[in-house]
C-alpha cells in the first residue's frame, strides 16, 4: 500500500485537463498527528486497538496453552481423523504431550490473527471516515487548504498503520508467550514458522486494508460512526467467517499458497482503496454534510 | 465599520451568474455581485436560502454548475487550495475537535497551513490571550461552552493572519452576551487588518452595526445587493426623526411643522412625532420652528434606515410578488426578530 501511495497518482482535473499530483507529505503527516492525538484520548478507539488483541492473541492462547501444559494429554486420535491428511499426519508424527499445543497454537488461533486487524482497521476507518461527520469536524477540514488525495491518504494510513502495528506486536506478544507456556512440553521454539510469517507480515495487513475498503466505501454513505460500523458489519461479517473457516487451512498448505491469497486480498482491498480515493472528492463530502 | 471600504478599488470577491444545485433543487441560482476589498458584506436571507453554499462555493469546497467567481483574483474551481491559504473560515458548528485541546486545535490548523512552529506559536498565544482564552489553552474543547468554541473556531480561522474571512453564522446558539462578545470580536478583527469578511447572520442588528454591504438571498437568489444606507436611500428617501414632545403634537404644531418645506411626512406618537425630513441638516430649524409654535422639544432622534429595515423590507416585497412568500416571510421575520430577541 505504501508503495501505492508513494506513486504519483492521477487525480481529477483542472480546467478539463488532467493532472497528476504529488502526496504532501508534511501535510499528511500534521493530518495523522492530529487524529492520532485525538484518537488517544477516546476509549471508542483505544479499547478496540488494544483490550481486543491483547485478549484475543495474548490472553486466550496463553490460556489456551497453560490448560495443555497443566492437563492430562488428551487422546486427538478421533480429532485426526477429521482433519485433513497432512495436517494430522503432521500432528501425529509429534509426541502426544505435544500434540494439544501445535494443534491450537500452531493452528486453531491462526484466525484471530486475520480477525483482529480487519476489527481494528474497519473501527479506525469508520471512526476516521464517519466519525468526522459525526463530530462535525470535517466541514472545517475541507475549508483548509489540503489537497484532497493528501486528506484521503492520511485517514486511510490513520486506519491501516496502527492496524499493522496491533497486529505485529499482538503477534510478537502471542509468539513469547505461547513458546514461553509451551517450554517445557515442546522444548524448543515452534511458533512463528515461515507459514506464520507470511500470514502475519503479508496476510494480516491485506485483511486490514480490505476491511479498511469496504468501511471507506461504507462510511461515505454513513452520517455516524454507529450506521458505519452497522453498514460496514453486514459486509465485514461474512469476510471474518470466511477467514476464520479458510486461515487453518492456510498454515496446512505450502508457503506460496499463503501469499497467492494474500496478493488476491491486496488486489481486492487495493481496487476498493482506490475506488475510494476517486470518490474521494470535496464537492462530493460537502454535497452530503 | 469605521474603515472604509474599497481603499484600493480591488475587487476582492467577485460572484458572476455563480450557480450550484442539488439533487433537491436549486441551491445558488445566477448569483452575480462584486465585494471590494476591506468591505465587511453581511449575507442575509431564511434558513436554506442559499448562504452556506455560497461560502463553501467561494471557498473552493463546493464546484459551481455554471458562472464562476474569484477570491483575491483566484477561482476557487480551478485553485481551491489557494484560495483556501488565502481566507479564514468559521463554520455555522463551531467545528472543533473536543477531543484536543484548545491549543492543539489552533495548533493543527497552523500547522496544516504550513505555518513555521515559532509563528505559530506566537500567533496562537497572541490570538489565545486577545479572545481571553489563554486560562483554558490546555483544556479539552469537550467541556466548552458555546461561547468558548466559537471564540476558538474564530481564532483558528485567524491563526494564519487571512486576507478574507468568511464567517458562517458564528453567533448561532450563543447568548445575548456571547453574541456581542463574539461581534465585537469579529468587528476588531475585520477592522485591524482592513479584512474582507462575509458574515452570514441571523442577528441584524449585529450585521447591521458591522456591514458595510449587505447581500438578500432566498431560495438561492440574490433579491438586493448594496451599501445598506443607499439601499434605504433608494426606498425611503430622508430622514426619519423622533422629535420628543412629552405629549402628542398640538394641532397647531403638527400643520406648522407640515408646512415646513424640510419636512415630507409627519406622524403623532404618544410623545411628540416623527417625522421624515428631507435631510440631517434640516433638523434644528425644525426645532425651532416646534419651539415657536409653542411646544416643548425633550430631545430629538435621527432614526436613519438600515440593513434591518431594508432586510425586512426585502421581505415584504417577496410576500408580495411570491403567492406562497407569506409563510416565508413570516418565518423570516420569525427566525430574525427571535434570534434579535435572544439577543
Amino acid at each position: 500500500m505504501t508503495a501505492l501511495i508513494h506513486r504519483e497518482i492521477a487525480a481529477g482535473t483542472v480546467s478539463g485537463r488532467p493532472r497528476r499530483v504529488r502526496l504532501n507529505w508534511p501535510v499528511i503527516r500534521a493530518l495523522l498527528a492530529k487524529d492520532i492525538g485525538a484518537a488517544r484520548r477516546s476509549k471508542a478507539v483505544v479499547i478496540p486497538m488494544l483490550v481486543v488483541p491483547f485478549v484475543l492473541l495474548v490472553g486466550l492462547p496463553t490460556g489456551i496453552g497453560i490448560f495443555a501444559r497443566t492437563g492430562t494429554s488428551p487422546d486427538l486420535s478421533g480429532l485426526f481423523s477429521h482433519l485433513p491428511s497432512s495436517m494430522a499426519r503432521e500432528l501425529q508424527a509429534l509426541p502426544q504431550r505435544q500434540q494439544l499445543i501445535e494443534l491450537v497454537l500452531g493452528y486453531l488461533v491462526a484466525p484471530l490473527f486475520l480477525i483482529v486487524p480487519m476489527m481494528i482497521s474497519s473501527a479506525l476507518a469508520a471512526d476516521t471516515f464517519a466519525g468526522e461527520k459525526e463530530r462535525r469536524t470535517l466541514e472545517s477540514l475541507l475549508h483548509l487548504p489540503v489537497e484532497e488525495h493528501d486528506l484521503y491518504v492520511s485517514k486511510v494510513l490513520f486506519a491501516f498503520l496502527p492496524t499493522v502495528a496491533a497486529s505485529w506486536v499482538g503477534f510478537t506478544l502471542f509468539a513469547i508467550s505461547a513458546n514461553v507456556v509451551a517450554w517445557p512440553i515442546m522444548g524448543h521454539v515452534f511458533v512463528p514458522t515461515w507459514r506464520w510469517i507470511g500470514l502475519i507480515g503479508f496476510m494480516a495487513p491485506a485483511v486490514a486494508a480490505l476491511g479498511l475498503g469496504v468501511m471507506v466505501r461504507v462510511s461515505a454513505r454513513a452520517r455516524t460512526t454507529q450506521e458505519a460500523n452497522q453498514l460496514g458489519g453486514a459486509v465485514i461479517m461474512p469476510l471474518i467467517l470466511a477467514s476464520v473457516g479458510q486461515t487453518s487451512g492456510l498454515l496446512m498448505m505450502k508457503p506460496y499458497w499463503i501469499f497467492i491469497a494474500g496478493a488476491i486480498v491486496w488486489a481486492v482491498a487495493l481496487v476498493l482503496v482506490r475506488g475510494g480515493m476517486k470518490r474521494f472528492t470535496r464537492d462530493r463530502v460537502a454535497s452530503r454534510l | 465599520m469605521t474603515s472604509s471600504p474599497d481603499p484600493t478599488g480591488e475587487i476582492a470577491i467577485r460572484c458572476d451568474g455563480l450557480s450550484r444545485s442539488f439533487e433537491h433543487g436549486v441551491a445558488v441560482d445566477r448569483l452575480t455581485f462584486d465585494v471590494p476589498a476591506g468591505s465587511v458584506l453581511a449575507l442575509l436571507g431564511n434558513n436554506g436560502a442559499g448562504k452556506t453554499t455560497t461560502i463553501r462555493l467561494l471557498n473552493g469546497v463546493l464546484q459551481p454548475d455554471g458562472g464562476s467567481c474569484s477570491v483575491l483574483g483566484v477561482d476557487p474551481a480551478v485553485d481551491g487550495t489557494a484560495v483556501r491559504r488565502m481566507t479564514g473560515v468559521v463554520t455555522e458548528n463551531a467545528g472543533l475537535d473536543d477531543r484536543l485541546t484548545a491549543r492543539e486545535n489552533l495548533a493543527s490548523a497552523a500547522r496544516l497551513r504550513g505555518m513555521p512552529s515559532k509563528q505559530a506559536r506566537r500567533s496562537i498565544d497572541d490570538l489565545l490571550e486577545r479572545f481571553d482564552m489563554a486560562s483554558h489553552a490546555d483544556q479539552q474543547c469537550q467541556g466548552f461552552s458555546t461561547g468558548q468554541r466559537r471564540r476558538i473556531a474564530l481564532a483558528r480561522a485567524l491563526v494564519h493572519d487571512p486576507e478574507v474571512l468568511f464567517l458562517d453564522e458564528p453567533t448561532s446558539g450563543l447568548d445575548p452576551a456571547g453574541a456581542r462578545a463574539v461581534m465585537e470580536l469579529i468587528e476588531h478583527s475585520a477592522r485591524e487588518r482592513g479584512r474582507t469578511v462575509v458574515l452570514c447572520t441571523h442577528f441584524l442588528s449585529e450585521a447591521g452595526t458591522s456591514a458595510d454591504l449587505m447581500a438578500v438571498m432566498h431560495h438561492g437568489r440574490l433579491l438586493t445587493f448594496g451599501r445598506p444606507e443607499d439601499l434605504a436611500a433608494q426606498r425611503w428617501p430622508g430622514l426619519e426623526v423622533h422629535l420628543d414632545l412629552g405629549r402628542p403634537p398640538s394641532l397647531r404644531v403638527a400643520q406648522s411643522l407640515i408646512d415646513h418645506r424640510a419636512v415630507t411626512a409627519l406622524m403623532p406618537v404618544p410623545d411628540g412625532a416623527v417625522l421624515n425630513v428631507r435631510g440631517r441638516e434640516d433638523i434644528p430649524s425644525v426645532v425651532a420652528l416646534a419651539i415657536e409654535c409653542g411646544a416643548s422639544v425633550y430631545g430629538t432622534e435621527a432614526r436613519p434606515k438600515g440593513l434591518e429595515d431594508v432586510y425586512f423590507a426585502v421581505q415584504d416585497e417577496l410576500r408580495d410578488v411570491t403567492p406562497s412568500a407569506p409563510k416565508a416571510r413570516e418565518s423570516a421575520a420569525t427566525s430574525a426578530t427571535s434570534a434579535e430577541a435572544a439577543a
